[in-house]
């Protein structure tokens, strides 16, 4: 059965080696460049304040190429899980009942639960290694612009993102494996029980998509309790609003102290801790400058309230995630083993 | 007698309709079976509930005494080519026995690589590209290879041109000759098959119509010809299948196990052919005003 199921994903395995090999060779000739720019900033060498300026001053200088290579590797690590369940789960199984050489195979001397488990296992493995094999290289080219943005390092675009900003999250780490297992799964599954193979890709395709982004949208920030606090009004902090009504919200991008925390929410409270929204005393003659709007906030007792994610729960969000997405994946791939055993043909 | 397929009260429903119903039939053992009916009648439902394709919405099933596809041991007693032979496109004739020769452990590959030379298909070419009757030649090579006790085919040369019906039978004949196996075939065409049966079932709207060893059949059956009477008026042992009538003549297929005794009637023998087409029209009679049965959904 393992001859069988390699010999029909020969073609694919190859195709996956192939991509993974120009990936790879994008990354080791362009990497080596970025790590030396890396360590000319002179960060690895910095003491307190003068690193988050050297890292900023680092992450600014990223022309050229390296913000694309940046984005181009997050890009292809975020659509291999969906390339993966579109063109190897859903047809596996539907294109043997379209082909009907599932007489052919559930007529040899191997039960077909026997037969679905190998196929699930070889491509499934395949699509896990492919999968984090990207992560992990991209990881490698990207560290000096994730220890850049460790060291409190601030520039525009990506660069400036957390790790729990969804893209580096769904990128970094290990949910890419979850990722991988559950999208392969979803497209047997759907193969299975549609046994048509294009109609079977679509609705792969529109269920990973809805769950990658109901993912970070809703179900990500509530896996753990967030913490609250409040603070004082910091720099990286924007304020917007007026109007007739005088409205204002405060959203604070950085919580002080805490470097690569996730911020959830931030709103102003006044000393006594109630969220405010209209602040007379600072706003009557329209808005100043920001930093002149924030110190008048800041002399009247305005503080902000922030909502957030510690930056050390970081792996507990990875085992998490990628925990309910190996999950997900097995109750698929069990369901349509157990559908393909009862329903027979 | 022992049967090889023993069906009782069997029926499947895909959604509202039934593809076979109530349908309760025995299968001698050491036979080439030929299973006839129309199309629609229940043969794909049943080879396919016999092979543990389909799983039974009632009745049950049996197949060498054990449930369908109930382990390797059981599928490897049952060798399966269904209808238009399906085979893998994309694996060339060498990869498919390499494929059998994997998956079962009773494998013949003397057996599997002495018919491909012989029918001189090339092992590397791509199975997508064999013509309809070579295709059923290595679907054929790849159920006998894997040493059956049983081998059921449906409607395996309904699709072939008249030389690789002749062929396939042919080969499928040495190989019955060779491995002393029990054969069950189905076609709608009887023709296509009364070379090679030596046992025959007619089955209209799941239902037996008939069955049993073609010579006795043929012994048992005689077409009367005469002038104009009420098949009512004949003797008790003679039962009418089927009566047609002019002014002055009547024709008739009885079947009796006693000889024809009357000298009115003209007695004559009939042909397998028309034996089979007497009952499918019979049933077809009856069966309009009972129940429609639907064409197996693939």
């Amino acid at each position: 059965m393992i001859w069988l199921t390699w010999r029909q994903f020969r073609l694919q395995a190859i195709t996956a080696a192939a991509a993974l090999a120009a990936f790879a060779i994008l990354l080791a000739v362009t990497g080596p460049h970025l790590a030396s720019l890396y360590s000319a900033a002179g960060i690895g060498t910095c003491h307190g304040g003068s690193c988050g300026q050297l890292a900023s001053a680092f992450l600014s200088q990223l022309a050229g190429p390296y913000p694309t290579l940046y984005l181009l590797g997050v890009a292809v690590i975020i659509l291999a899980p969906v390339v993966i369940g579109i063109f190897w789960g859903a047809p596996l199984i539907a294109h043997e009942f379209e082909a009907r050489t599932h007489y052919l195979a559930w007529n040899q001397s191997v039960t077909r639960t026997r037969w679905l488990a190998v196929k699930l296992a070889l491509p499934g493995l395949a699509a896990l290694a492919v999968t984090e094999g990207l992560s992990l290289m991209q990881a490698w080219w990207a560290a000096p612009i994730g220890r850049a943005v460790g060291l409190g390092g601030t520039a525009g675009g990506i660069a400036r993102a957390s790790r729990f900003y969804p893209l580096v999250f769904a990128t970094h780490g290990i949910t890419p494996l979850g990722y991988a297992a559950f999208a392969f799964a979803l497209g047997v599954t759907a193969g299975v029980l549609i046994r048509r193979t294009v109609p079977a890709m679509a609705v792969t395709l529109a269920i990973f998509a809805a769950v990658q982004l109901a993912m970070p949208l809703w179900i990500r920030p509530h896996l753990f309790p967030p913490v609250r606090t409040t603070t004082a009004i910091g720099s990286d902090i924007s304020i917007a609003g007026g109007g007739p009504t005088a409205n204002y919200t405060l959203t604070t991008f950085t919580l002080p102290g805490h470097p690569g925390a996730w911020i959830l929410s931030s709103g102003a409270v006044n000393a006594t801790g109630n969220p405010v929204s209209s602040f007379p005393f600072c706003t009557q003659a329209g808005l100043r400058s920001l930093s002149s709007t924030m110190t008048c906030l800041a002399s009247h007792g305005i503080r902000v309230a922030v909502t957030y994610q510690p930056a050390g729960r970081y792996w507990a969000f990875e085992w998490t995630e990628t925990a309910i997405f190996l999950a997900l994946a097995l109750a698929l791939a069990g369901y349509g083993c157990w559908r393909l055993a009862r329903r027979r043909s | 007698m022992t049967a090889v397929v023993e069906a009782r009260g069997l029926g499947k429903q895909y959604h509202r309709n039934w593809a076979l119903a109530d349908c309760t039939l025995s299968i001698p053992a050491g036979h080439v079976v030929g299973l006839v009916g129309p199309n629609g009648a229940g043969k794909t439902t049943l080879l396919n509930l016999a092979t543990g394709m389909l799983a039974p919405t009632t009745g049950a099933i049996e197949v060498l005494g054990a449930r369908p596809a109930s382990g390797p041991a059981q599928l490897a007693r049952v060798g399966y080519l269904a209808q238009d032979a399906p085979v893998y496109a994309g694996l060339s004739v060498a990869d498919h026995l390499r494929l059998g020769a994997h998956l079962n452990p009773g494998w013949d590959g003397g057996l599997a690589r002495g018919r491909i030379e012989r029918l001189g298909l090339d092992p590397g070419q791509k199975a997508g590209s064999l013509s309809g009757g070579q295709r059923a030649q290595l679907a054929l090579t790849l159920t006998i290879a894997k040493r059956p006790e049983l081998l059921i085919l449906d409607e395996p040369v309904s699709s072939l041109d008249p030389l690789a019906r002749r062929e396939f039978l042919q080969e499928l004949m040495e190989a019955v000759a060779d491995q002393d196996l029990s054969v069950v075939l189905s076609s709608h065409l009887i023709s296509d098959l009364e070379r090679v049966c030596d046992y025959l079932i007619v089955l209209v709207g799941s239902r037996v119509q008939v069955a049993g060893p073609v010579e006795e059949l043929l012994a048992t059956h005689h077409l009367l010809s005469g002038p104009r009477r009420d098949p009512a008026t004949l003797p008790g042992g003679q039962h009418v299948v089927s009566a047609s009538h002019t002014d002055v003549q009547t024709t008739l297929l009885v079947r009796t196990k006693d000889p024809i005794l009357d000298p009115a009637w003209t007695v004559s023998e009939v042909g397998l052919e028309d034996l089979v087409l007497a009952y499918m029209s019979q049933a077809a009679a009856g069966g309009r005003r009972r129940n429609h049965l639907q064409e197996v959904p693939r």
